[in-house]
């Protein structure tokens, strides 16, 4: 019983829905949609992969509800799902897909109303470069270094929590973090 | 304060200032160190400018037909559990191999009785009864080596589970 009243809530949730209750399971999804998509979206930079590895990830969640224990936190388990299925894309398809990957949102600023005045052009040409820079600063860091880095700054998840969905010491992720940091503040440095 | 870029184990504590995630008191003591040190200086700067290109960086919404396509992909995820328990899961492992000889022997046996039955019925009734006991004998036979193949098929792998539940 205090176990049980000790568990967070996204856990005792998920153990609705290991019970039957699938409108705990939309909680669940209205909940975590929107990170687990960002956080594909960053890491393959393709928006179709990245909701198509989100449905992928609920889909699991749904599908082992009934082997579900609580043994850590739920976004950890649910970001571990997540980052196993970017890495293994990422993996799979690196090679025919990079192009893709990196060109797929060129247009990503393009609701500016290109009709206005010349500076808008200029300003949202200038925009969509930078953002492209960081696109790539982040693309070229090996994978798990990204993964730390996203969950870092995006998610704003603990050394702690990034370790367990990594699967790696806390000392380790302080390192890949220190490390992933060092690379794109060099590499972007020209953008203060 | 030891320097947090000389000793590794605080670098974090840079990292952390820079994410706004410090508490107040480690903040004061690392902002009262950066006074007097230019490097954490230029790691603070850097970070903050890194930070501040990274926030540029926006994902976009996500399509209003996720939750639609996930719940029939569920659906459908549903409907194939409930096959797999039907024809999958309740089924021994070691019949796996063999049923689909066994479907394939019952088509051919339902075939060869549908074939014959017309014949039978439209079979002359003055026909010689030698002839016929003689048909019938070896469809028997066909029929029983068909069976056997099927034995044999599966007949191994029978005695082994039987084998191991006897031990």
């Amino acid at each position: 019983m205090v176990a049980v009243a000790a568990l967070e809530y996204d856990a005792e949730l998920m153990l609705r829905v290991k019970n039957g209750d699938s409108a705990s399971f939309a909680l669940l999804l209205e909940k975590y949609r929107l990170p687990v998509i960002h956080f594909l979206y960053r890491m393959v930079q393709n928006h179709g992969i990245s909701e198509e590895l989100g449905q992928e990830v609920f889909l699991r969640v749904y599908r082992s509800r009934g082997t579900y224990e609580p043994t850590a936190k739920f976004t950890t388990w649910l970001f571990r799902i997540a980052t196993h299925l970017a890495l293994n894309w990422l993996r799979d398809g690196k090679n025919e897909k990079g192009q893709e990957r990196l060109d797929d949102d060129s247009g990503e600023s393009r609701s500016h109303d290109v009709a206005d005045r010349k500076p808008t052009v200029e300003h949202s040409l200038v925009q969509q470069s930078r953002l492209n820079e960081v696109r790539r600063a982040v693309a070229s860091l090996p994978e798990k270094q990204r993964a730390a880095v996203l969950m870092h700054k995006y998610e704003e998840m603990e050394y702690t929590q990034i370790a367990a969905v990594l699967n790696c010491s806390e000392s380790a992720v302080k390192s890949l973090l220190f490390r992933a940091y060092e690379t794109l503040r060099a590499r972007l440095a020209h953008m203060a | 304060m030891r320097c947090p870029i000389e000793t590794q184990d605080n670098a974090e504590v840079l990292l952390s200032y820079s994410a706004r995630r410090l508490n107040p008191e480690s903040t004061a003591i690392l902002e009262a160190h950066m006074e007097v040190c230019p490097q954490c200086r230029e790691f603070r700067d850097g970070q903050r400018t890194l930070w501040e290109a990274l926030d540029q960086w926006e994902a976009r919404p996500i399509s209003a037909d996720f939750n639609r396509r996930l719940y029939r992909k569920i659906e459908e995820q549903e409907q194939l559990g409930w096959l797999e328990r039907i024809f999958g899961a309740g089924r021994p492992m070691f019949l796996r191999p063999a049923l689909p000889l066994a479907a394939t022997a019952c088509i051919v046996l339902v075939a060869g009785l549908m074939i014959d039955s017309p014949g039978r019925v439209a079979a002359p009734v003055a026909e010689n009864p030698q002839v016929r006991e003689v048909e019938q004998v070896e469809r028997t036979l066909e029929d029983m080596e068909m069976l056997r193949q099927f034995n044999l098929v599966s007949a191994p792998v029978t005695e082994e589970g039987e084998g191991a539940r006897s031990m």
